[in-house]
């Protein structure tokens, strides 16, 4: 099938967990014959990704997958500079506060009022102006998340007008828009462009949960973000989540009906570890890492608290907080207040190689995360021969089972699991001997079969029709539209 | 018939942030619990249907028990009911009981002095509980090699009770009397796994071909043995009756009709093992050229010893015989001895792990990787009681 994907990162240039599963599961996919346009707000050089098309909706930048970058061309632009006047014109009529009377409302669902949607899309078009005038941003996470989030909407809207979304196998100039099957959204940010894109083509929607606001802020959910996630759920065709722990957080924090709910747990591709990153000799301190958003989802406070409790029964140990985020200056104070600063290092936020050489170094990986959809962290660990002790309140727990598991409360029991890994050598390497065989297991594949049976799944003659459905769809044509 | 009767002390979760200043190691809620439960889903009704066999027969349904050290232990303390119905099943003369391990451990293969110990410990338990004196030998879960074989001989033993392995067995058949290799005086006695097997994992199986099985198409099985064999041995853990076939199985009602079904062939009737060591020839010498047990389809120690975690904690645990034995304290070397019951190492398999089978159905732990952390935390302690590691505050 041809699949419009809507993401917010790709490798190398990621945040977390998101842009490795959006290239993973990707991956997998093009591999079983589906072309993916994959959509995303900003593409920064450096992305790999030659079994799929990326469109950066910013620039307009389109890389083929043999790698070849191509720009709008105006020429071929359908709309008159005369449109795009009008265009910006009619957008800038509308009230920016109508789209989210319209979540406050929260009357979408099934076969919703097309003419709210239009409302809707032309909210979220609002911000196209903007996004035509301003070009670039430099990070993925702005000021404002939720101007990025609009100005993506606005700009998917954009980029389909300009006939430059599509998952084809015909070039970009001559192609149709809307010319794909299902659209495939990951995680929040993308919702809005999603509900925009489902709005004026009609095509299905597939609405993929790597981790919902109540993960990542417990009972401090944001309000807005929690009603986007809903947006993009009721608008859904089929959900996936990527765990079956984060499918029942998504029935208990939304309206969702079980049978619309698939789970497709994350996968790992195969690496070889790099001998040369194994420590040299003279480094004969063992090294237990955290590595992942120091933020409160992540737990890192649980690992610092540990570590304290830990250390008096540990010689010759070095703890490793590897990461940014909003908590890090107070693990910082905590660390010296505990008077175990001489056992922590901070290096900061670590990419590509950097990950690779600390997980190698690492005698044992710990994810004491408070809630953690998946936690694909702890395979890659697993990939490069560290032990994991993974906190319960994961989604990894339910695929791999040679792990440690605890609690991430249990604070206690964690110490004790620290100890007692890095006392005994044969409790690690029988761990991770059968971690890795099961981690053949947990394979891209596996994913992307369970996705191409939710693709199958859909409603292909759904009654619903797309604002644009049929016929040419020009930038004039949107233009009479809003 | 014969069966094995045997409950491990369960540990308890032992911290080592927190060690318990009173040394104790074992969960002894949990192990009472446990064993009230197995006691009247199993034992009591199970016993209960023996005698009523051996009375109603007159002597012609003979069984026989293998009950370990540790079981009786936990039968005292919890359930002295339980002991009382098995010392009234041994005063009806029908019923024999096998020598082992009185900690049902791999003593055999670890520390052969240790072995005997604890052989030494079983028998003098037999004596004192049931009046018996064990003629016939059977390790810990049927492990056996012609060493442990030759071991048993040399104590005295006038027989032994090992798997019928197909790889040994080859072309010959487990229903047979064998010589012990470099023995053959002393006898061996083979289980016949298919049969056993058919009560004690495929009776309730409902994907089974031959399900249902009653006690007449088992007992025509047992008769169709006529010509191909002397004895038909079947061995099977007691909890067949009852905890791992549930009594609405059926399996009770399978048991009290098996002996009128058997005796139907008047070629056969039931004995316990030295009966047919006394009453059979032997046939040949079999020699085992590896470490045998009745566990899995491996029938080998991988169970127990198949993974670095395990070893390290076998090799440990029965490394600290001497000083546990200088040390001399009663309660150390009891508490020392019932940590080295197999079970706490079969807790830490990781082979079928992940595949939630039979290992992780019967361990008290989440996970092999906890069951050998809070082994080696209790060993740990052991070795601070001993003077073998500092006490920390």
């Amino acid at each position: 099938m041809r699949i419009a994907m809507l993401g917010w990162e790709y490798p190398p240039h990621i945040s977390g967990g998101l842009g490795t599963a959006s290239e993973g599961l990707s991956r997998a996919l093009a591999q079983m014959g589906h072309e993916i346009t994959f959509v995303l707000p900003h593409l920064y050089g450096g992305e790999d990704a030659p079994h799929m098309r990326l469109l950066d909706t910013t620039t307009g930048v389109l890389v083929e997958s043999d790698g070849t970058r191509s720009v709008p061309d105006p020429e071929k632009f359908s709309a008159s500079a005369q449109e795009i006047l009008e265009l910006q014109t009619r957008i800038g009529a509308y009230s920016y506060s109508r789209f989210h009377d319209l979540l406050e409302c929260s009357q979408f669902g099934d076969g919703a009022d097309f003419e709210e949607l239009r409302c809707a899309i032309v909210a979220r078009a609002k911000a196209l102006a903007h996004a035509l005038g301003c070009g670039d941003s430099d990070a993925p996470y702005g000021a404002d998340i939720f101007e990025e989030v609009d100005r993506f909407a606005a700009q998917v809207v954009l980029r389909i007008s300009m006939g430059q979304l599509n998952a084809g196998n015909r070039s970009a100039a001559n192609f149709g828009v809307g010319d794909f099957d299902v659209i495939h959204a990951h995680d929040w940010m993308t919702f809005p462009a999603a509900v925009a894109l489902k709005s004026l083509t009609g095509k299905p929607l597939v609405v993929h949960i790597h981790s919902l606001e109540f993960d990542r802020s417990g009972d401090a959910v944001n309000h807005r973000i929690h009603q986007i996630e809903g947006l993009g759920i009721r608008f859904a065709d089929r959900v996936i989540a990527v765990s079956h722990y984060t499918a029942s957080i998504l029935r208990q924090q939304h309206t969702v009906a079980a049978d619309r709910v698939t789970v497709v747990h994350n996968g790992v591709y195969p690496q070889q570890v790099q001998q040369s990153y194994r420590r040299q000799g003279g480094w004969h301190s063992q090294m237990v890492l955290f590595l992942g958003r120091v933020t409160f989802q992540k737990g890192p406070d649980y690992f610092v608290e540990a570590a304290a409790k830990a250390l008096p029964l540990l010689k010759d140990v070095v703890f490793v907080v590897a990461g940014v985020g909003d908590m890090l200056p107070q693990l910082q104070r905590r660390v010296h207040e505990l008077g175990i600063a001489e056992h922590f290092r901070f290096p900061g936020f670590l990419r590509g190689a950097e990950v690779e050489e600390m997980f190698s170094l690492a005698d044992l990986y710990v994810m004491p995360s408070v809630s953690e959809p998946f936690g694909i962290s702890a395979l890659e660990a697993i990939n490069y021969d560290t032990p994991v002790i993974m906190s319960k309140q994961t989604g990894v727990s339910e695929v791999v089972g040679h792990a440690l598991k605890v609690d991430f409360w249990d604070v206690d029991r964690l110490a004790e699991m620290m100890v007692n890994a890095l006392r005994y050598p044969e409790l690690r390497r029988d761990m991770i001997n059968m971690a890795r065989e099961e981690l053949r297991r947990v394979r891209w594949e596996s994913a992307a079969i369970k996705t191409d049976l939710v693709y199958r799944e859909l409603d292909q003659n759904r009654s619903v029709t797309g604002l644009i459905n049929g016929g040419e769809v020009t930038m004039s044509r949107i233009v009479r539209l809003v | 018939m014969y069966f094995e009767v045997h409950q491990p002390w369960r540990l308890r979760r032992f911290s080592i942030l927190h060690p318990d200043p009173t040394h104790h190691y074992f969960d002894d809620d949990k192990n009472a619990q446990i064993l009230r439960k197995v006691a009247e889903k199993c034992y009591l009704p199970a016993n209960r249907t023996m005698l009523e066999l051996i009375e109603r027969y007159q002597g012609k349904f003979r069984i026989s028990y293998s009950i370990t050290g540790v079981a009786l232990e936990q039968m005292r303390a919890f359930a002295p009911e339980v002991l009382q119905s098995f010392q009234d099943l041994a005063k009806t003369g029908c019923v024999e009981f096998i020598a082992e391990t009185y900690h049902h451990t791999l003593a055999a293969v670890y520390d052969e002095a240790e072995f005997q110990s604890q052989v030494f410990a079983h028998n003098a338990l037999m004596a004192e509980l049931f009046d018996a004196k064990p003629r016939v030998f059977r390790n810990t879960e049927l492990i056996y090699s012609d060493r442990i074989g030759q071991l048993a001989a040399d104590m005295g033993y006038i027989g032994v009770i090992a798997e019928g392995v197909d790889d040994i067995l080859q072309w010959r058949s487990p229903n047979y009397l064998y010589e012990v290799a470099g023995r053959p005086q002393t006898a061996l006695l083979l289980k016949n796994y298919r049969l056993s097997d058919d009560v004690a994992f495929r009776f309730s199986n409902r994907g089974w071909a031959d399900f249902p099985l009653t006690s007449d198409k088992f007992a025509s099985w047992v008769h169709q043995v006529n010509g191909n064999g002397d004895t038909v041995n079947l061995f099977m853990d007691y909890e067949t009756f009852g905890e791992h076939q549930w009594a609405d199985t059926g399996i009770f009602d399978f048991l009290r009709h098996l002996p009128e079904a058997i005796f139907r062939d008047s070629n056969w009737s039931f004995a316990t093992p030295s009966e047919v060591i006394t009453s059979t020839e032997k046939r040949a010498e079999l020699s085992f050229h590896r470490i045998t047990s009745w566990a899995d389809v491996d029938r080998d120690l991988t169970a127990w010893q198949g993974n670095e975690m395990q070893q390290r904690a076998l090799h440990e645990a029965f490394g600290l015989r001497d000083v546990v034995l200088k040390h001399g304290d009663p309660g150390i070397t009891a508490a020392w001895r019932q940590i080295l019951t197999s079970d706490h190492f079969y807790y830490m398999c990781t082979k079928w792990f992940a595949d939630g089978d039979v290992h992780a159905y019967f361990s008290p732990y989440e996970s092999p990787y906890e069951a050998f952390m809070n082994y080696m935390n209790v060993l740990n302690d052991l070795r601070v009681v001993l003077g073998l590691e500092p006490l920390r505050r």
